[in-house]
């Protein structure tokens, strides 16, 4: 490998603009000050404290959490129908239905939201939760469908032909051999789902009732100077939590490539 | 099982059918409504006939939406080439300065921050650039200033880049990936035919990743168009961008027609300078052959 | 050879169709019990889905495939008297290596003991002994294709068929390969039907041979008699190399057939020698390199003899060919000759006694 000291330099100082905001989180979550400037003053834990004790965060946070599963559950199961039928099978108009359902990747959120919201609206369907939960599902769904199409790419064909030659039907032989070698991919869909539904803002913020949702609560707390502390704390925690749940799908992917003898081509984007 | 194509076709279909049905109902249904009303006629918490093209005129001629989508178009380039300019050494970076097997690692260090929180993203940059806040403390402390400097004042500033910050991985990951499929021995030819290492890089390197460079452009240009978030926490609200206008048009003043218009608008917006790009990518990859 | 063993697969006017394109062109043919078939030609031949037609795993697009006089018409892929051997060898990656023999065991009522002995004996037969509890992952190419070969006989097939299972083995593994596979048909007693793009294997293996082209079987004989007696000028190319003469038929009467020809000058010869339909024009004579011999010093010709230059020489340790121009022809022909002790490697330009004899002769018309 060449070294270029400058390229080096620049590398590193890229790095600490993209970590600067976050590593400030924990710094300023455990400092002894409600005001959020430096010098630190002392350590403390107070702001978790505060945090906990606020009754509408551990409602936006339940809210979340059943917003999340059911997104991610719901996205994960659409994205397994769409890998299959699109990796698996020839069908004419296959470039068009897939193209819709990924076009969210490449539409400005708001026009998605604001779309949906005026149907729904015009309709008379009552925002809800589960309003949230559709239009989540709608733009978690191209990464569900991005992550299992690999999976099932990765998946050699003649191994379904094998089963049924050795006198397995069709059905039995996704169970037994299909599911088992795609599940790494269908666990990283569902955790990254499940990430991109918690820290969703703009349809959480436009499609539901006013019910507190954990980001929704976030934009608003970060207004007031006098709880930015306790909202670094809880982002602290966030940030900790994506991270793991990070790990682990790229833990799963990855093991998933090993299992099936592939090559590794790359992350999750 | 043994299929003929037509068999095959449907067990595809209905393998399909219930991703398709939801993109449909909830995604194809919903952009068609907003196209439909963008061309009607309507008033507070109205809409109706006859269909027209006033709000599209309106858009262009009345200066409160003009100026708005002027300045959204103006901060959504400035931060794509801010963020592409930045993004290209670091990609670069990874590609030839970093042994293959700490690649994946390095990728993975870059898209981590990604994947936390937007909104506590955005507004970390608040408490940051904020008055008195870390910039500021930061400064004072070493003596740099004395008064605040209080960026965060300067909305359009501030804004950039804060959505430089938000979406630099988007824009490493395509040159990236470019500039991996440049072949090694290339640039060894370039060399061996007695250019230097930085005409080498210009005449060779340089116009092969420019797929990348087109496509970081797009992927970063596209979701800052329809950003909502920063002007809303960073801007105070003061400084508005096309969401936020779409927003007060749909839900505050309640006329649907107009706000439809400006969504409209916006994805054409986007789809012209998707095309553009796209243009410009098969120009390059028609050169490079 | 084997024409007493009664039909296993029967193949009557198969055709396949993939959109527009023509896969199969009516395949006719059978094949018996017992026999060690190969199924040979280039890529894109359809000798893959032909094999795959009688798997079970694409359907005919018409004509009829009969295993065991049964029709298959309709009948799925697992209930098929037949297993597969698949080029990948298709182990499943997240079973062990006794798991995969008896995958597909699992359906078999008889209990867990018995299975296991039999997957023993399965894995012994293949020389896997004492790997069952291996990840099959973790295989070498040469044991992925015996496990492979030990999960699809267990269930005792009345056909195995082989796709290319040759193919991703380095050379010396390949050939070690191949002598075991044909102990292992004459001990089962199967019915191996062999899909490959390699002649060499081809004529090694089989006891006999359908030479594919463009969907359709050109040849279908026993390996001598591919090799000896191609039917047309594509089959003779494809298998080993050919000399080829313009040559003019000067008479035919009854059996025998009189040609001109450069170089060889005025031959008769017999009807079996003669391939193609009688009467049309434009015909040329084919050769062995091995059918003809430069003579020694004071050999003596066992037919017939012409004189010759040598043009090209190419030394192979074992063996020296030669491009040599007879007498009479406008291009030189190739001749391999075996370097046997003291017979001395003739330079170019050297003039030659060359050795051949008109029964070695084949006519293409």
């Amino acid at each position: 490998m060449k070294r270029s000291p400058i390229l080096g330099a620049y590398a590193v100082a890229y790095l600490l603009f993209l970590y600067g905001p976050i590593l400030i989180l924990p710094l300023f979550a455990f400092n002894d000050s409600r005001i959020v400037a430096f010098p630190l003053s002392g350590f403390t834990t107070q702001w978790f404290g505060e945090m906990w004790a606020d009754a509408n965060l551990r409602k936006a946070l339940g809210n979340s959490l059943i917003i999340a599963l059911s997104t991610a559950t719901i996205s994960t199961a659409l994205g397994i129908f769409a890998a299959r039928s699109s990796v698996r099978y020839r069908w004419p108009g296959k470039a068009v239905v897939m193209g819709m359902i990924m076009v969210p990747l490449v539409l400005p959120e708001m026009i998605v939201a604001m779309a949906l919201l005026v149907v729904l609206l015009t309709i008379g369907v009552p925002l809800s939760i589960f309003t949230i939960i559709l239009g989540h599902v709608l733009i978690c769904m191209p990464f569900a469908v991005a992550i299992l199409t690999s999976a099932f790419q990765s998946l050699d064909k003649s191994l379904e032909e094998a089963a049924l030659d050795l006198g397995e039907t069709q059905i039995s032989t996704f169970q037994l051999i299909v599911l088992p070698l795609v599940m790494p991919g269908i666990l990283s869909a569902f955790l990254i789902t499940f990430t991109i539904s918690i820290d969703e803002f703009i349809i959480a913020n436009f499609l539901g009732k006013g019910d507190p949702i954990l980001s929704v609560y976030i934009f608003g707390q970060f207004r007031f100077p006098a709880k930015v502390p306790s909202m670094l704390a809880l982002g602290t925690l966030l940030v900790l939590f994506s991270i793991c749940m990070l790990a682990i799908a790229e833990y799963f992917r990855r093991r998933g490539i090993a299992k099936t003898g592939g090559k590794d081509s790359g992350g999750f984007l | 099982m043994a299929k003929t194509p037509s068999q095959e076709a449907k067990t595809g279909w209905l393998l399909i059918s219930p991703p398709a049905i939801y993109a449909v109902l909830l995604l194809a249904a919903p952009l068609a409504t907003v196209l439909i009303y963008s061309v009607m006629t309507g008033g507070r918490g109205v809409v109706g006939l006859p269909f027209t093209l006033q709000n599209f005129t309106d858009l262009v001629q009345k200066p409160v939406y003009l100026s708005v989508m002027q300045r959204s178009l103006l901060v959504s380039l400035l931060v794509t080439l801010t963020t592409v300019v930045l993004a290209y050494p670091i990609a670069y970076f990874v590609s030839f300065h970093v042994s293959p097997s700490k690649k994946a690692l390095w990728l993975f260090l870059i898209t981590i921050p990604f994947w936390t929180s937007y909104v506590i993203r955005v507004s970390l940059w608040r408490t940051i650039l904020g008055y008195n806040g870390i910039v500021d403390s930061s400064l004072i402390g070493l003596g740099l200033t004395d008064e605040p400097v209080n960026i965060l004042s300067n909305g359009i500033t501030s804004m950039i880049i804060t959505l430089a910050h938000a979406y630099a991985p988007f824009a490493v990951l395509p040159i990236f990936v470019s500039l991996e499929k440049v072949d090694r021995s290339l640039l060894e030819a370039g060399q061996d035919l007695g250019e230097s290492r930085l005409m080498t890089f210009i005449r060779v390197t340089l116009p092969l990743s420019m797929p990348g460079v087109i496509a970081a452009v797009l992927i970063v240009f596209i979701p800052t168009v329809g950003d909502y978030v920063t002007p809303e926490l960073i801007g105070g609200g003061k400084v508005p961008l096309i969401a936020n206008m779409i927003e007060t048009q749909m839900l505050k003043l309640q006329n649907r027609p107009v706000g439809s218009a400006i969504a409209v608008a916006a994805m054409l917006v986007v789809g012209i300078v998707s095309v553009v790009f796209v243009l410009l990518n098969r120009r390059f990859i028609g050169g490079s052959k | 050879m084997t024409s007493e063993k009664p039909t296993m697969i029967e193949m009557r006017d198969v055709h396949k169709y993939y959109g527009d394109y023509h896969a199969l062109r009516g395949i006719n043919g059978t094949i018996r019990a017992g026999e060690f078939f190969s199924l040979l030609g280039p890529s894109g031949c359809g000798k893959t889905t032909l094999l795959r037609t009688i798997a079970g795993f694409e359907d005919i697009s018409g004509g009829m495939i009969m295993i065991d006089g049964k029709n298959m018409a309709g009948v799925p892929a697992n209930v098929r008297p037949t297993n597969m051997v698949f080029q990948s060898y298709a182990i499943f990656p997240h079973l062990t290596v006794a798991q995969n023999v008896g995958f597909g065991l699992r359906r078999d009522p008889r209990p867990k003991a018995e299975k296991q002995r039999e997957v023993d004996e399965a894995l012994e037969m293949v020389g896997l002994k004492g790997y069952g509890n291996r990840a099959a992952h973790a295989l070498s190419g040469g044991q992925r294709q015996r496990v492979a070969l030990a999960r699809a006989l267990i269930l005792k097939p009345k056909v195995l068929l082989l796709d290319e299972p040759l193919s991703a083995l380095d050379k010396k593994m390949r050939e070690q390969m191949q002598m075991e596979l044909i102990k292992l048909q004459r001990q089962v007693g199967i019915t191996f039907i062999l899909v490959t793009h390699d002649q060499e294997e081809a004529l090694v293996m089989s006891d006999r041979i359908a030479v594919m082209f463009e969907g359709g079987i050109a040849q279908l004989a026993d390996p001598e008699t591919l090799y000896r007696r191609p039917n047309s000028r594509q089959v003779a190319d494809f298998i080993g190399t050919m000399n080829f003469m313009p040559a003019k038929i000067v008479a035919e009467t009854g059996d025998l057939v009189e040609v001109d020809s450069q170089g060889f000058g005025h031959v008769t010869l017999q009807g079996s020698q003669c391939m193609g339909t009688p009467g049309s024009n434009g015909s040329s004579i084919g050769f062995r390199p091995e059918t003809l011999t430069i003579l020694f010093e004071n050999q003596q010709a066992v037919d017939r003899e012409s004189m010759a230059t040598v043009e090209e020489v190419v030394y192979y340790g074992d063996m020296t060919y030669y491009d040599v121009r007879i007498d009479g022809m406008t291009s030189p022909v190739r001749i391999s000759m075996r370097n046997v002790f003291g017979r001395p490697v003739l330079d170019i330009g050297n003039r030659a006694r060359v050795a051949w004899s008109p029964g070695a002769l084949v006519l293409f018309r």
